[in-house]
């Protein structure tokens, strides 16, 4: 479903940020990518989202290989594909209702899909009471909360966790990977870039290392954390 | 959907407005500044015009005439010069008018009344006076009358003794013109530059909000749309503001205005042109605030 195939990543000051990675990843798989910082692992999941393009190899999503999107349709793209940010990335100026429902409106939804979904999506997360709240309303395991159920709203079949938990103390940090485990059980792929050793181990699933670009160790089942 | 989506835009666009108040505020404000400075150069421009316009009318040339002068010939004298295009018209003053003229002037002086009764005839010549449709024109006028058969009837023309005050407030007019230009162009310049980089300000403020409806799936346009939507109310408030503040501080300048220029009213001319004004003001504000969005959006919305 996801596959890289020798893939690299140069940056317009020439650092190689990716070297030549090649990963295929199943539906339906939790993958936890570690490593060091500049190892390549928010480059990885930047180009899934096509926030950039590889400078050499392939990336694809379901078969179709992301380089030959028309720009126009990105945000198709983007709309299949959840993620959630260690600095959350919720519009400020909008409620926590709104935040959800604005992910639904771009992709096109009614007012009445809308206002069907994103109470459940709030639910799921723990968040029906805090409709109304602003993000600077909420607290940091609240604010990763509401990304989560803003990445959900649209039933992606692909959910990208870019250090989920890195702004979050442990009992926030555990929710959230309760969370995210909750909603690959429901069959969504998930990849979690995390530095974080307990989740990981705790979470006891294929683990990929990175290290300067390069894919280091691939464990594909019970992946302990190792650098 | 279409509706949906625009209702959503306006929705949108009003929220942010809204919920960034003190930054609408301040970019509001900036706006009505300008606009402000804006409709004071219409003011300037309006008074520099008047200002040409009288000084221009204050020139023209006095053409004496023989008085052996037939009417015939005066009559000729007036076809030739009025079948000029540089010609505006021709007025005549028999040796009569002039007289009475001159007596009606003068009618409080005694010695002169008494003066010109003891003279045995009319002292005073008959003339021509001529008008140019502009102020560079008498020069050749004068020279199609040096040239003219009629020269024999003409006793004296006065552009030779007022050449030097013609050409000076010739010079007046074109400064006022050319500076009024030039000191619109600069401040209408410096005017659009700094609404345009105050709105630049707002956007880049909302930097990572664009992001993040970019990284949600937003299509381009459904990111700018409400972005335009607030540049068309920064515009629309700014308008409204400054033709408040406008149109408050002419009650009190144009009556100052009228001392100093007699028979010129700031506030007539305004009151006359009120809805091109407030056309003209609003498309200002609102062009200006589309457009400055626009342009600042569209660096952040690189894929």
């Amino acid at each position: 479903m996801i596959e890289l195939n020798n893939v690299s990543t140069v940056y317009d000051d020439d650092f190689v940020a990716l070297h030549g990675v090649s990963l295929a990843i199943n539906p339906g798989e939790f993958v936890s990518i570690v490593g060091p910082a500049g190892a390549g692992k928010s480059t990885l999941l930047r180009l899934l989202t096509r926030e950039l393009r590889p400078t050499e190899g392939v990336v694809t999503v379901d078969g179709v290989d992301l380089s030959h999107i028309p720009d126009d349709d990105v945000p198709l793209l983007r709309r299949k594909i959840g993620t959630v940010f260690q600095d959350f990335k919720l519009l400020s100026n909008r409620n926590a209702f709104e935040n959800v429902g604005y992910a639904m409106e771009v992709a096109g939804a009614t007012e009445d899909e809308i206002a069907e979904d994103v109470p459940k999506a709030l639910d799921i997360v723990g968040l029906g009471d805090k409709r109304n709240n602003f993000p600077h309303q909420l607290s940091g395991g609240e604010k990763q909360r509401l990304a989560i159920a803003r990445a959900l709203i649209h039933r992606p079949r692909i959910i990208l966790a870019d250090e989920p938990t890195g702004n979050l103390d442990m009992v926030n940090s555990h929710d959230v990977i309760q969370l995210l485990l909750k909603i690959n059980a429901l069959g969504t792929t998930v990849l979690l870039v995390t530095h974080n050793r307990d989740i990981v181990n705790t979470v006891n699933r294929r683990v990929v290392t990175m290290e300067t670009g390069r894919i280091v160790r691939d464990q594909t089942q019970h992946g302990k954390y190792i650098i | 959907m279409l509706k949906e989506k625009l209702r959503r835009v306006f929705a949108a666009g009003w929220k942010n407005f809204r919920r960034n108040r003190y930054v609408s505020i301040g970019t509001t404000g900036v706006m009505s500044l300008v606009l402000l400075l804006f409709l004071c150069l219409v003011g300037v421009n309006f008074l520099g015009s008047v200002l040409v316009q009288n000084l221009e009318g204050k020139v023209d040339v006095r053409l004496y005439l023989k008085n052996e002068a037939t009417d015939d010939e005066v009559k000729t004298i007036r076809t030739e010069l009025e079948a000029l295009n540089s010609v505006k018209y021709v007025d005549f003053v028999s040796r009569e008018q002039a007289l009475a003229e001159f007596k009606e002037r003068h009618a409080n002086d005694a010695l002169i009344q008494q003066s010109l009764s003891e003279l045995p005839d009319n002292p005073l010549q008959a003339w021509l006076n001529i008008k140019a449709t502009d102020a560079t024109q008498y020069a050749s006028i004068v020279g199609f009358l040096e040239a003219s058969r009629m020269r024999s009837v003409i006793d004296k023309i006065n552009y030779y003794d007022n050449e030097a005050v013609i050409g000076r407030i010739q010079g007046i007019s074109h400064a006022v013109q050319n500076w009024g230009m030039i000191g619109t162009l600069l401040l209408a310049f410096i005017s659009v530059l700094v609404a345009f980089n105050t709105v630049r300000l707002t956007i880049y403020n909302q930097k990572q909000e664009i992001e993040i409806q970019r990284l949600v799936g937003a299509s381009n346009w459904y990111i700018r749309a409400p972005y335009m939507i607030e540049g068309v109310l920064y515009g629309g408030f700014a308008t409204a503001i400054a033709l408040v503040l406008f149109f408050g501080g002419l009650q009190f300048a144009s009556p100052k205005v009228a001392v100093l220029m007699p028979g010129v009213s700031l506030m007539g001319y305004f009151a006359g042109n009120v809805v091109q004004i407030i056309g003209m003001t609003l498309f200002a504000g609102i062009a200006l605030g589309v457009v400055s969005s626009l342009v600042a959006i569209r660096r952040f919305l690189n894929v």
